[in-house]
């Protein structure tokens, strides 16, 4: 057989193979290896006895951050600046190492690197993917999302709206991740899960450019851990298929003494439990009682629902119903959760939120509003003795719009309510309108005829 | 590396270099013998692909031969590339299995022709190599045509186009799944453009031997992408988006040995693929021509036209400019129908609201009551600007949408309602436009609707378009399309405007009740950033 040896050598590194690689080693060794100590203050703020699904989120998504950033949930992403800073590191590295460590194994050390990579590539897909499994990301629209415009929504929100309607086929997203996350846990199934992570995340990070979404860098981050994974079996793969010549596999296998085959086994046992498996039922947990996009606390009871704000009044004069008045209010709708929101003719500042995070605190959650124009959106907390609603805009660029409403239900289908609106006494009477959804109505199918 | 192996390195790549025979070492095999289940499963599958390969309904002969090759429109190409098989005549999803019924029954026919071939062979073929050589050939150039007829509809983005002013004006909840899907890319083309090109590439990697895996597991990835959506999004192609990735997955197989052995065993692997000599002169040239010309076809002259239908007829929206001084966002600011005016209210269901005169000849409006929805998905390749219908279908929300033909001397729109009963297509099929003669009811007029004066004002509708896009589909689909005699809705509404932001309408609408409508230019703040890259020119 050795007449027919293959044409990649395994056993001898060039020069400027061993320059490349020290390069690729520091950088992707800095990028995937928590060094920062952000990362363990976060660790340890971790109420451990307590752990959610989105702290192994966390865990799984980090990146180190070199360079300030800003991040409601403090573990933030990198961007492509601190990359770049890497790099520079890297070089650093580079050289001194060259000259200073002459004996390095480039093969032992190849293999370590690449299994470092592919554990944190892996646990990186498969975090995402869960959240799509069990559909998290992207909720089904909220009533208030429902009565919005088109062309009111942001493209990041009309792409996670869109997918938000079939959960069916999230999880089947989720499931792709999933898979391709569980290849790379295994060195001999890695490259076939590598080349599912690069043209998955392929997709997701032209998704996040053409839909101006807030993980580009971070899906370009994954793309790059996959595409050094695929650089291992690229060329044997190239010969083979496009040259149609021999070629000779992997020929490095690690030795270890009996007890690092075990420690071995233990660790891997460990980590594909916490990562995959506690991880897998957290979010399955999470979905059964807790949609983190959308606020906990309930709602006014027996409310939720579209409302024809039948009469309006400021200061006791009547607005008549108007299609460019911005003070009247044109609709209300309530939710099941303490949000309401009012469709309204006052042009908004528009609240972003382009990057996937995980808020414990309902205020935090901006979801619903984020990326949407048209509906000015209250959290409340209902006083019940009084008849109260305390209410405070939900959008970051309103902090100072709050409102006391007082309530009456004349019957299920009517609201009444009175209050303060800055320096205006504002009246309104709600009333329930039985509205039908196409998006519902068509969901038996396109064959039937449907009047609507 | 040591000059051992050097040595041996270059042995290797003259051996694998232009003459396999001269190489001893690539050549020693001896003929290989097929097992007996092999070859049973090879027969079965050679008649089962043929059978999907070739088209079978007498209307893609008919296009085939009908077309003038110096008058192309891009639908004569695409219809070329796009057919599946279609023997089971069942329209109803629950008689055809979701229209997977067709493929069964190729499958049918491939077991009963395989066994046949069985018996008839009695064991005597040794293997089918060369067969399997040509029966990839046959799959690699249909999934290839018939994925580049789907991906420059994209590249050039035609097939999902930007939500016209009336969709952006509509309810996210107003809309069907399939139509949120639709519009999802629509918003993005250069989205869009990406799709096309990963399904133009791969078309064109499966062209050639030496690229066809690395073509067919992006087509596997891409259309099972696209099957999934379909199904989830009741977008209506999820058979036909399979079938491509049933042809990816076929031409995948016979690499994953070679895969196996190399990254999951770990071992030493030759590349033993199979080619027939072509000696033959004849035959050389004749494969060399077919593949040039198909090349030439699909990829060169179909981008051309593509490109042609992108700038200037864009097949899913109307193609035709709409009064330029009407064009825009409107607010009714007074509404009278029979002299009695109606003042504003959401929940009226007589009065109009959120008025829009798109780029080109339509007009929309909405009014709060209940109308019969067209829930296709608004494809086809309607020739007419009526029936294209992409900004009707798949919108409830009260949205009505008028065609309209302007007489612009007399300043007088004639209207038709773009919803027509029984529009609903053909699903799935790849029948274009037409409607079959389900709903004869509307009888039709005998005269024209519009006066002869006014006839003579208003653009026909064959050169409406840039002459460059003329063609000969268009020249005879216009006359074609005007046989439908379907019921619409009409309207005769004269307009004055002095710079186009205060506008009166005046005249009949569909209940034949007289209308007198103002309406006031509105700058609508859209949160959704409208894209340079859109089809049509207006």
């Amino acid at each position: 057989m050795s007449a027919l040896k293959g044409s990649l050598p395994n056993d001898e590194w060039k020069g400027y193979e061993k320059w490349a690689f020290r390069i690729f080693a520091i950088y992707f060794f800095i990028q995937a290896v928590p060094l920062d100590w952000k990362y363990y203050r976060n660790l340890f703020s971790i109420n451990w006895l307590h752990l959610r699904f989105s702290d192994i989120f966390y865990i799984s998504r980090y990146t180190p951050q070199i360079l300030a950033n800003n991040s409601s949930t403090r573990w933030g992403l990198n961007t492509y600046a601190d990359w770049l800073v890497i790099l520079a590191i890297a070089l650093i590295g580079t050289v001194i190492w060259s000259f200073r460590y002459k004996d390095t194994n480039y093969n032992k050390l190849y293999y370590w690197i690449r299994v470092i990579v592919r554990y944190r590539l892996a646990i990186g897909i498969i975090a995402y993917g869960f959240i799509k499994f069990f559909p998290l990301q992207s909720p089904y629209p909220s009533l208030s999302n429902l009565n919005t415009h088109y062309g009111e929504f942001s493209r990041w929100k009309l792409f996670s709206l869109s997918l938000g309607i079939v959960p069916n086929y999230e999880a089947f997203l989720g499931l792709v991740e999933i898979l391709a996350g569980s290849l790379l846990l295994f060195r001999k199934t890695s490259t076939i899960g590598a080349l599912m992570v690069v043209i998955f995340t392929g997709n997701v990070f032209m998704s996040n450019l053409a839909y101006e979404g807030g993980e580009a860098p971070y899906s370009l981050y994954l793309i790059v851990l996959g595409l050094f994974l695929l650089a291992f079996d690229a060329i044997r793969l190239f010969v083979l298929i496009g040259l149609e010549r021999p070629v000779e596999p992997n020929g490095f296998k690690i030795v270890l003494s009996q007890k690092w085959q075990r420690n071995r086994l233990i660790l891997k046992t460990l980590f594909i439990f916490f990562f995959v498996f506690l991880y897998g039922y957290k979010t399955w947990s999470a979905y059964h009682h807790e949609i983190y996009q959308f606020p906990q606390t309930v709602g006014l009871k027996n409310a939720s629902g579209l409302y024809d704000v039948a009469e309006f009044k400021v200061n006791s004069t009547t607005l008549p119903y108007s299609v460019t008045d911005t003070n009247r209010w044109k609709n209300v709708v309530f939710e099941k959760w303490a949000t309401l929101s009012i469709g309204t003719n006052k042009p908004l500042k528009i609240d972003s939120a382009v990057t996937e995070e995980i808020n414990d605190r309902d205020a935090d959650r901006s979801y619903e509003e984020a990326g949407s124009v048209g509906r000015r959106y209250y959290s409340y907390q209902i006083d019940e003795a009084k008849q109260q609603l305390i209410l405070q805009n939900k959008n970051h660029n309103y902090p100072d719009d709050k409102l006391v409403l007082h309530y009456t239900r004349p019957d299920d289908s009517k609201l009444v309510l009175t209050g303060v609106e800055g320096r205006d006494t504002v009246y309104a009477v709600l009333n329930k309108i039985d509205k039908k959804y196409l998006l519902q109505e068509a969901a038996g199918g396109r064959n039937k005829a449907i009047k609507l | 590396m040591s000059a051992e192996t050097h040595s041996e390195v270059i042995k290797l790549q003259q051996a694998s270099g232009r003459d396999q025979a001269a190489a001893p070492v690539a050549n020693e095999q001896p003929v290989k013998i097929w097992k007996p289940y092999q070859k049973v499963l090879f027969r079965i599958a050679f008649v089962f692909f043929v059978g999907m390969s070739i088209p079978m309904t007498g209307e893609w002969y008919k296009n085939l031969f009908g077309i003038n090759w110096f008058h192309l429109h891009y639908r004569d190409l695409y219809d070329i590339a796009r057919f599946q098989p279609s023997l089971v005549r069942f329209q109803n999803p629950a008689y055809n299995l979701m229209g997977y019924a067709d493929w069964l029954a190729v499958l049918a026919i491939g077991i009963i022709g395989g066994l046949i071939w069985t018996a008839i062979d009695r064991g005597k073929t040794k293997n089918y190599q060369t067969l399997y050589y040509w029966l990839r050939v046959i799959v690699r150039y249909r999934a290839g045509i018939g994925i580049i007829g789907f991906g420059f509809t994209k590249l050039l983005p035609v097939q999902l186009p930007y939500p016209s002013l009336g969709l952006l004006n509509t309810n996210f909840g107003d809309l069907t799944a399939q139509k949120i899907y639709w519009l999802s890319i629509g918003i993005v083309p250069w989205y869009q453009v990406f799709a096309g090109v990963v399904e133009v590439l791969a078309g064109a990697l499966l062209f050639f031997r030496k690229t066809t895996l690395l073509g067919a597991i992006l087509l596997f990835g891409a259309l099972g992408d696209i099957t999934y959506v379909n199904f989830s999004y009741d977008g209506g192609v999820h058979v036909y988006a399979s079938y491509f990735v049933l042809f990816a997955a076929f031409l995948m197989i016979y690499d994953v040995p070679k895969l196996y052995n190399l990254l999951i065993l770990e071992r030493y692997t030759v590349s033993n693929n199979f080619y027939p000599v072509i000696l033959q002169k004849w035959l050389k040239y004749t494969r060399i021509v077919l593949k040039v010309a198909t090349i030439w076809i699909f990829l060169v002259v179909l981008f051309y036209i593509q490109y042609i239908n992108f700038r200037y007829d864009p097949y899913k929206q109307p193609a035709a400019k709409g009064v330029k001084e009407l064009r825009g966002n409107y607010n009714v600011t007074t509404f009278k129908i029979n002299n009695q005016e109606i003042p504003y209210s959401p929940l009226d269901s007589v009065r109009w609201s959120e008025v829009t005169f798109e780029n080109w000849t339509t007009l929309t409006f909405k009014v709060n009551r209940p109308v019969p929805l067209d829930l296709s998905n608004g494809g086809g390749s309607p020739m007419r600007d009526i029936n294209r219908t992409f900004e009707l279908t798949g919108v409830g929300g009260g949205q009505r949408v008028f065609y309209y033909q302007a007489d612009t001397v007399n300043h007088v729109l004639y209207l038709q309602d773009k919803y027509a009963a029984s529009a609903r297509r053909n699903r799935g099929k790849g029948k274009s436009g037409e409607e079959s003669a389900k709903n004869k009811k509307g009888k039709g007029d005998k005269k024209d609707w519009i006066p002869k004066e006014a006839r003579a004002n208003i653009q026909d509708e064959y050169t409406a378009i840039d002459p460059i896009a003329l063609s000969t589909r268009r020249e005879k689909g216009i006359p074609e399309e005007l046989k439908d005699k379907r019921k619409r809705n009409r309207m005769i509404l004269s307009y004055s405007t002095t710079d186009g932001n205060h506008i009166v309408l005046k005249g009949i609408n569909e209940r034949k009740d007289s209308i007198y409508v103002v309406l006031d230019k509105v700058n609508r703040q859209y949160a959704l950033k409208d894209s340079k890259l859109q089809a049509g020119k207006y």
